[in-house]
């Protein structure tokens, strides 16, 4: 078996389009998942038990499922209760709210890292709770958790492929179409595993970046 | 004292933390325009009657009166629960600030001292600014305006700390311990500064110090704080020169020597 480079140039193009998917698949499920996240952290620190206790049973739910069965779940089963959603918003929902719990851990770890005397000070200005919160705590947690979330992201980026189970064409699931056609699977896995560590290494070297911006901001 | 000359009113206060009582009855009056200081040993209940002051905590009994406002009620169950709207109120007559300085390390030195006057007094960003710059100017600070508190000295942070609570136009000026975390040499410009503060005679000071002189030279009023009470209570000459417990004489006979 050997690398035909100019099958691999030829059939580079195609990608283009899986590509965008699982790139608009990615950013959708990191929009969902980071302010989705956020929420579920507040209200699970909510002292109401009937907000913190709900809040703490998704996160503990999504947390405790695979993540195929929830994609399956938001495609296959919603339509039975009306909720008909296209593969792909299905799919960057899945994404996004698997994700999210798991945001919502590293958010919780972030809000509890605040000192109190952030809070006292606030309170000393009579500042309102949600003023607080919004204004000096959570940008602070925020800030310390970027490391953290920023591991998340990449990682559901390399999650994209399992939406190929509902139907979505993105990289891998063009590839294993391609191989099929052509009974040559070497240069499109080939391509898609590049693409993947090209973007995952470009992400990575995106949120040095912003660590570094945050860490100057905070000095 | 007639009830709406004091500015502070406890009765019967209590507070514990866990099962450690840290205030057993305390009962005081402060009239408007005092400068009290209040010393005493580490652990004596100084800090914990600042932070009921401010309302950071709430007390397990007794009552305390902000200006008039009653900030905590009784509930059904024989507990204490704020009344919010007298809890706000109250909140805006006090002013605080602590050992740690407690500034927000992700704004700058103006948006600290402007963040509560544009979230709570509603003023403009335009008029708030211009009013911290104002309060940054008689800290000695107006050209560290746009400096974050993780590049000023301890002083500096500390300054800033207190024009953010002297630009919500307090009554009252609570003062945790703010020089404890200083170097020595960055003391005396904050005792200084207190100083001025306290000369108008038109805002009500809570000082929590260990520094005996300072005690002795600004205040109207000392209050020797021992088990969660008030031990001793009167001017500073009295307190200092006649003490009526030998404890306190030992006090601040040891700490003026350290």
């Amino acid at each position: 078996m050997i690398f035909d480079w100019a099958y691999a140039w030829d059939i580079l193009p195609r990608f283009a389009p899986a590509l965008w998917v699982t790139l608009q698949a990615t950013l959708a499920g990191m929009m969902i998942a980071l302010t989705l996240g956020l929420v579920l952290a507040l209200l699970r620190r909510s002292p109401v038990a009937w907000i913190s206790w709900p809040a703490a049973g998704l996160i503990e739910f999504v947390r405790s499922t695979p993540l195929l069965m929830q994609i399956y779940f938001m495609f296959y089963v919603l339509p039975e209760i009306g909720i008909l959603l296209p593969a792909f918003t299905a799919g960057a929902m899945g994404l996004g709210l698997h994700y999210a719990a798991y945001c919502a851990e590293v958010y919780r770890a972030g809000l509890e890292s605040v000192p109190r005397g952030q809070w006292d000070a606030a309170s000393a200005l009579n500042l309102g709770a949600w003023h607080t919160l919004r204004r000096i705590i959570v940008p602070q947690a925020v800030a310390r958790v970027v490391p953290a979330l920023g591991n998340y992201l990449v990682a559901m980026f390399k999650d994209a492929p399992l939406l190929s189970a509902i139907t979505v064409v993105e990289m891998l699931q063009l590839a294993k179409m391609i191989g099929a056609e052509s009974f040559r699977y070497v240069e499109a896995l080939t391509l898609v595993g590049v693409f993947f560590l090209l973007l995952s290494l470009c992400a990575a070297a995106l949120m040095h970046a912003l660590e570094r911006r945050l860490q100057v901001a905070h000095a | 004292m007639p009830e709406q000359d004091a500015v502070i009113r406890l009765r019967g206060i209590r507070k514990a933390y866990g099962a450690l009582p840290v205030l057993r009855g305390v009962d005081l009056d402060v009239p408007h325009g005092q400068i009290v200081s209040v010393i005493g040993p580490s652990g004596s209940g100084k800090s914990t009657l600042l932070r009921l002051l401010m309302m950071l905590d709430t007390p397990d009994a007794g009552e305390l009166r902000i200006d008039g406002e009653r900030p905590w009620v009784t509930d059904r169950q024989g507990g204490m629960r704020a009344d919010r709207a007298a809890l706000r109120r109250a909140r805006g007559r006090v002013g605080m600030v602590f050992q740690h300085f407690n500034l927000f390390p992700h704004l700058n030195a103006l948006e600290n001292v402007m963040e509560a006057p544009v979230g709570v007094l509603g003023f403009t960003r335009e008029k708030a600014a211009a009013h911290a710059l104002d309060y940054l100017e008689r800290v000695g600070l107006a050209g560290k305006a746009h400096v974050m508190p993780g590049q000023l000295s301890g002083g500096q942070k500390q300054r800033v700390a207190i024009a953010r609570a002297l630009a919500m136009q307090p009554r009252i000026m609570l003062f945790d311990e703010v020089t404890s975390a200083l170097d020595p040499e960055l003391i005396s410009g904050i005792l200084t500064l207190l100083q001025r503060l306290a000369e108008p005679g038109n805002m009500t000071m809570l000082i929590v110090t260990h520094h005996m002189h300072f005690a002795e030279s600004c205040a109207d009023r000392v209050l020797f704080f021992e088990d969660g009470v008030i031990a001793e209570d009167g001017p500073p000459a009295e307190l200092f020169n006649n003490p009526r417990y030998e404890r306190t004489r030992r006090f601040a006979a040891a700490v003026s020597g350290g």
